[in-house]
């Protein structure tokens, strides 16, 4: 196991350089000119010239790519030029938030998808299973930014129920929040802010999920093995938490982390609409601002989240199906 | 990442591989994808799906010739106020661009409806947007943008996909490793980042945003297709063609890709769709199709900033893009029903 986990590590160095390169080449590609940014349209030939050799911009294209690999190795991402701070502190900023969206859609996109989907499965081409391939159906189709502007007009504008805007952390301090007298009061406000952001981001990995543990669950309950407990009269219930389910489940955690790709990309759409400061607006700002490392520095994030996701889903097909090796047989 | 690229594959793939016998492979290549056509003329949800992208196409079709052959791209876009009949082309086809501004009536609900900007109107079935102009033509004139979009992104996706992951899996070794790695990368980039990134270098326009969109689609293809000539390259036609000499460029050409197919063009069906989503949310971040050209995803952009007198304007541009990913979704699912004989809904 321990063998396998580091092995996995090493395999992922030489996509994270395939992305430290890919993003490197894309921003150098990205035409004007940052000095000019830093020094107005017209700058001095001087300055322009000291500002040029300070961050290395007068060095050919490998040199400054070289040196831009080993800043990052050495967890160096360079420096913000419009918010004048290092890439990585604001990176550390925003990060919770992202974060935070992430955790909350995903919880929401497994806690709904799987029952959907079992239920689906075991009451195969009944009404049930309609509605929940109808839903399925529809999730997968609808942009998302398109269901959070949705909720913001029914919940926000008609019922006033729910706030569109500014996103409180869980953790904020009660004495920072308006309106909040304790912890419990910050806790409310943040489950309220969450809500339509979650179901906003949710929605499209709650339909994939669902689909996939349908048709997983549905190629399992056609087994031999299952028709066997069934021919020796084990309850329809037992089979599916006891046999089917458990062996369902290692598609459905492939699904889930190839849906964090999609998930980070539906980040910037729903960080938009419900005007959160997070990554994806963070990218979108830097990109509108010509603001190179910060750019690479967020894109190099994003790649790195997916990755570690995609490891760690890895690494939970032997908590789910202990047949799993490890590797050695290839 | 290998494992999970495989486990993905065979999910995806979950026909083929177990058939068994290499007769019963060889039938099913020979009558292939022109068979799996055959069998969803009995699916409803397929045929459903069938006739949504034949309508949208249809529009997307007549949008074209109205717009670029007709060169109406700047009336339409243009100038408020103009009934739907005045759109449609050969009719009124020289509208008067002097029009009165007093009677531009911006933000009207449906026609069923009311709101503080009045009745709404026939003349409008799905009221206007915020410069007067009719939305349901506007949704119209999207549709070709949509449609576009989503099938030469996509066929870009599925050559450049095809070409590198027949290629991987035919040579395999480091050939394999090397182009493998490269997609996997590719992939661990969010496809919205790296379309963005793309075309804030090259340009902020359908061209980049279909090209960018075409590139991050390179992995879904490039490790479905190498995951079936894995299998393919150990044939007994394939062994016979190498033995008599035949190139590996026409082996690879004639041979191993022509036996993948069927799944890729299941795959390219549900692609489009997601393209299209793809596309509408980059136009929603102002990346993309740029105003005053109508595109759905702009509209919903635009629509922002009226969602409170106004909230039809925010609800029709979505309804569109749902209708038509949604066209392509059930053809898709239909197709791969059919493709997977085991599998019946």
């Amino acid at each position: 196991m321990l063998r396998y986990t580091v092995r996995r590590l090493l395999q992922a160095i030489p996509v994270l350089l395939g992305i430290v390169t890919i993003t490197f080449l894309l921003t150098d590609a990205i035409p004007g000119d940052p000095v000019s940014i830093m020094l107005g349209p017209s700058p001095n030939a001087e300055q322009a010239a000291a500002i040029r050799a300070k961050y290395g911009l007068d060095r050919p294209l490998y040199v400054r790519y070289l040196n831009y690999v080993a800043d990052v190795v050495q967890g160096d991402l360079g420096h913000s030029l419009y918010y004048g701070v290092p890439v990585t502190q604001k990176i550390a900023e925003r990060m919770p938030v992202t974060l935070l969206l992430l955790v909350s859609s995903f919880t929401f996109a497994i806690l709904t998808a799987v029952p959907l989907g079992v239920i689906s499965a075991k009451r195969r081409n009944q009404p049930t299973d309609h509605v929940s391939r109808v839903v399925a159906l529809i999730g997968v189709s609808t942009p998302s930014f398109w269901i959070g502007l949705l909720l913001i007009i029914v919940f926000s504008f008609h019922l006033n129920l729910l706030p569109a805007t500014n996103l409180i952390m869980p953790w904020a301090d009660p004495v920072n929040v308006d309106g909040a007298g304790s912890r419990l009061d910050v806790l409310v406000m943040a489950g309220e802010h969450l809500l339509m952001p979650t179901i906003t981001l949710g929605t499209l990995q709650m339909a994939a999920i669902t689909r996939i543990e349908r048709s997983a669950m549905l190629e399992v309950l056609s087994e031999e093995y299952v028709k066997l407990a069934r021919a020796y009269g084990v309850p329809e219930g037992t089979i599916l938490r006891k046999h089917a389910f458990r062996n369902a489940q290692l598609p459905v955690i492939t699904v889930v982390g190839l849906q964090l790709t999609a998930a980070l990309g539906g980040a910037v759409l729903t960080e938009t609409v419900f005007s959160i400061n997070g990554m994806g607006r963070l990218i979108i700002t830097a990109i509108n601002n010509q603001d190179y490392e910060l750019v690479m520095g967020t894109t190099l994030f994003f790649g790195l989240t997916f990755v570690i996701g995609v490891i760690l889903t890895d690494l939970s097909y032997a908590y789910i199906d202990p047949r799993v090796t490890y590797g050695e047989r290839e | 990442m290998a494992t999970t690229s495989d486990t993905q594959s065979d999910e995806m793939l979950s026909s083929g591989r177990e058939e068994g016998g290499v007769e019963e492979e060889e039938i099913e290549s020979r009558v292939g994808i022109s068979y799996t056509l055959w069998q969803i003329r009995r699916d409803p949800t397929a045929l459903a799906g069938l006739a949504i992208i034949s309508v949208m196409t249809a529009i997307a079709v007549f949008a074209y010739i109205d717009a670029v052959i007709f060169d109406r791209l700047s009336d339409y876009a243009f100038f408020a106020n103009m009934g739907v009949e005045q759109y449609w082309f050969a009719n009124n086809y020289w509208v008067n661009p002097e029009h009165d501004p007093a009677s531009v009536r911006s933000l009207l609900p449906p026609a069923w409806m009311e709101n503080t900007f009045g009745q709404g109107t026939w003349d409008h079935p799905l009221g206007t947007d915020h410069r007067g102009r009719d939305i349901l033509v506007r949704l119209f004139y999207g549709t070709r943008i949509a449609i576009q979009v989503g099938f030469i992104s996509t066929a870009i996706g599925m050559v450049g996909g095809t070409l590198v992951g027949a290629v991987s899996g035919y040579y395999g070794g480091w050939i394999d490793d090397a182009l493998m790695r490269a997609v996997e990368t590719l992939y661990a980039i969010p496809f919205l980042v790296l379309v963005i990134a793309f075309m804030t270098a090259f340009g902020r326009d359908l061209t980049y945003a279909m090209i960018g969109v075409g590139i991050t689609t390179i992995p879904v293809f490039a490790r479905l297709i190498r995951s079936r000539v894995v299998s393919v390259r150990e044939e007994d036609y394939v062994e016979a063609a190498r033995a008599a000499g035949v190139r590996d460029r026409n082996i690879i050409l004639r041979h191993v890709i022509p036996n993948s197919f069927a799944p890729v063009l299941v795959q390219a069906t549900l692609q489009i769709g997601v393209s299209i989503l793809i596309v509408a949310g980059l136009s929603f971040l102002g990346f993309g199709v740029q105003p005053p050209k109508p595109s759905w995803g702009q509209m919903l952009s635009q629509s922002r900033g009226y969602m409170l007198p106004n909230p039809w304007f925010s609800v029709w541009p979505g309804v569109a893009i749902l209708i038509t990913v949604v066209g392509f979704n059930l053809l898709g699912d239909g197709l791969r029903d059919a493709l997977d004989p085991r599998v019946n809904n």
